[in-house]
């Protein structure tokens, strides 16, 4: 390891993408998704990807966690080459993914799990992570009886019990009416307050960016890549109509539309 | 509230049920006993004590249940058998690329071929006795479970298997415990067209030849013109095929539980 990394993984700089590039084969010929994307995570910082609808955010995540390849440029993860999925990047869905035919306490432990651990060493920390996201006394139930917000709990429970570096939400809370939205994005603040982790969010919300993020990274449409980048310094929780807030919120917004 | 409008909901299903079962008797008796239809077919109730007579004394050589024990393990030996063949197969061809360009070609020749069409082949390959018939019966099953098997494991959410790999299962982890149970309602879908292809199937192998079960009483009956005998057959062969897909839906309902969001 050369010097040079070795500073970088001091700095807690986990996740580090250099002019990453994603293009499609279509029968129209290449489709460009993500060009010269790059990124570096500072330790326990809350980053998140803001850009409009469909610019290729969701593929970005895909390639950090190992689903999708790069078609150019590189992402390392603690220096080394990210080919497959990895336990130590925990993803969070949109879709929330998770296993239907497990109860909750079922698909909080499944990475436990497979990696071979007791039946009671893996339930006792699931029962940790289950509390945490405030699912107590629905250990038994299957997701189809949960509400979408309960699922996207378990799917947060399931992702941090395997006590990843790193945690990839895309679009978590897409999905949510929005009085659920809210109440999500402030138990996923004290989660994150109560363990810290690297967090890379995606949204194409401007207030849930800026009510969890330390660091935005407002995004370009298709094809996706850094347009500017805001570190956001306000105090938590926020004050989603404080002039400070609002200011930010109507600049963002501004350059966003400048980008459409 | 809705529990209560639930209950009325079945009790109207229970009362229709009955009501139509009801007239069906009835019409069936009331033709039987006053039409000229009683020269063509007995009335239900001397089938009924027929079929009662069969259950304590005997049909041939054996009493009616001893012949639903026949036609039933029959079933169930070729139907399990055929069954885990099918599941397995089917699943590895759905979820394996490499296994789908083998075997697919080969059983999309051998599938539409129905079971009876066998029976000539199967008594030449196995002789007169019992392998022929659940050699049938593994066919019968074998290629249903194998299709609705192979239709769930293509269909698995690649999110829900991204998740899983994320999690840090490998490639035999994520067959056995996401590919396996997502395709669970699809293999129940099989197993139930499998069952009632199994139960037709040995009745028709019991027909060609047999001296014991449900089909030999039926063709027996026929040879000796005894048509309360093949009546009381056939109510027999009703009741085990009600009786059995009731007992896969209860199992289906078990298993798939996670799969409804009802109760």
């Amino acid at each position: 390891m050369s010097m040079e990394q070795e500073r970088k993984l001091k700095n807690g700089n986990l996740i580090e993408c250099t002019n990453v590039c994603k293009a499609f084969e279509t029968p129209e010929g290449e489709y460009q998704v993500v060009k010269d994307f790059n990124l570096e995570t500072r330790e326990n910082e809350f980053l998140v990807l803001f850009g409009p609808g469909q610019c290729g955010k969701t593929t970005i995540i895909n390639m950090i966690a190992g689903f999708e390849r790069v078609t150019g440029g590189s992402i390392k993860s603690q220096g080394k080459e990210i080919s497959k999925p990895d336990p130590s990047r925990g993803v969070v869905f949109q879709s929330t993914a998770l296993f239907p035919w497990m109860t909750t306490m079922g698909n909080v432990e499944y990475g436990l799990k497979m990696a071979g651990n007791k039946k009671a060493e893996r339930e006792k920390r699931a029962q940790k992570y289950i509390d945490l996201v405030g699912l107590q006394g629905f250990e038994k139930a299957f997701p189809v009886k949960l509400s979408g917000g309960m699922k996207q709990r378990v799917g947060i429970a399931r992702a941090y019990c395997n006590e990843p570096e790193v945690m990839l939400m895309d679009e978590p809370f897409g999905a949510l009416d929005a009085q659920t939205r809210y109440l999500m994005q402030e138990e996923l603040q004290r989660i994150w307050e109560a363990e810290k982790r690297t967090v890379i969010f995606v949204t194409n919300n401007i207030e849930e960016a800026l009510y969890l993020a330390d660091r935005i990274l407002v995004l370009t449409n298709c094809p996706a890549t850094v347009k500017k980048e805001y570190v956001i310094d306000l105090p938590r929780p926020r004050n989603l109509v404080s002039p400070e807030f609002l200011a930010l919120r109507k600049e963002i917004t501004g350059i966003m539309d400048s980008t459409l | 509230m809705i529990k209560k409008k639930n209950i009325s909901d079945k009790t109207i299903n229970v009362a229709c049920a009955c009501i139509s079962i009801g007239a069906f008797l009835f019409l069936w008796y009331w033709g039987t006993a006053f039409t000229k239809l009683g020269m063509l077919i007995p009335g239900p109730v001397e089938v009924l004590e027929t079929v009662t007579a069969g259950f304590f004394g005997k049909v041939g050589r054996h009493s009616i249940l001893v012949h639903v024990g026949y036609s039933m393990i029959r079933v169930m030996i070729g139907f399990i058998v055929g069954s885990v063949f099918g599941i397995v197969l089917g699943l590895l061809m759905g979820w394996y690329r490499i296994a789908e360009a083998i075997f697919n070609p080969l059983f999309r020749i051998i599938r539409p071929i129905p079971p009876i069409a066998w029976i000539p082949i199967s008594i030449i390959w196995f002789g007169l006795g019992e392998n022929a018939k659940i050699f049938l019966i593994f066919l019968a099953s074998f290629s249903n479970t194998t299709l609705n098997s192979m239709a769930g494991a293509k269909n698995v959410d690649r999110e829900v298997v991204n998740a899983a790999k994320m999690l840090g299962a490998n490639e035999r982890q994520i067959f056995t415990t996401i590919v396996l149970p997502a395709s669970v309602p699809s293999i129940f879908a099989g197993l139930q067209v499998a069952i009632s292809s199994s139960w037709a199937t040995v009745l028709a192998a019991e027909m060609v030849r047999s001296s014991e079960g449900l089909g030999w009483m039926i063709v027996a009956g026929m040879n000796n013109n005894d048509m309360l005998q093949i009546l009381s057959g056939i109510v027999m062969i009703g009741v085990v095929g009600f009786i059995l897909a009731i007992i896969m839906r209860k199992a289906e309902d078990i298993l798939c539980r996670w799969n409804k969001s009802g109760n």
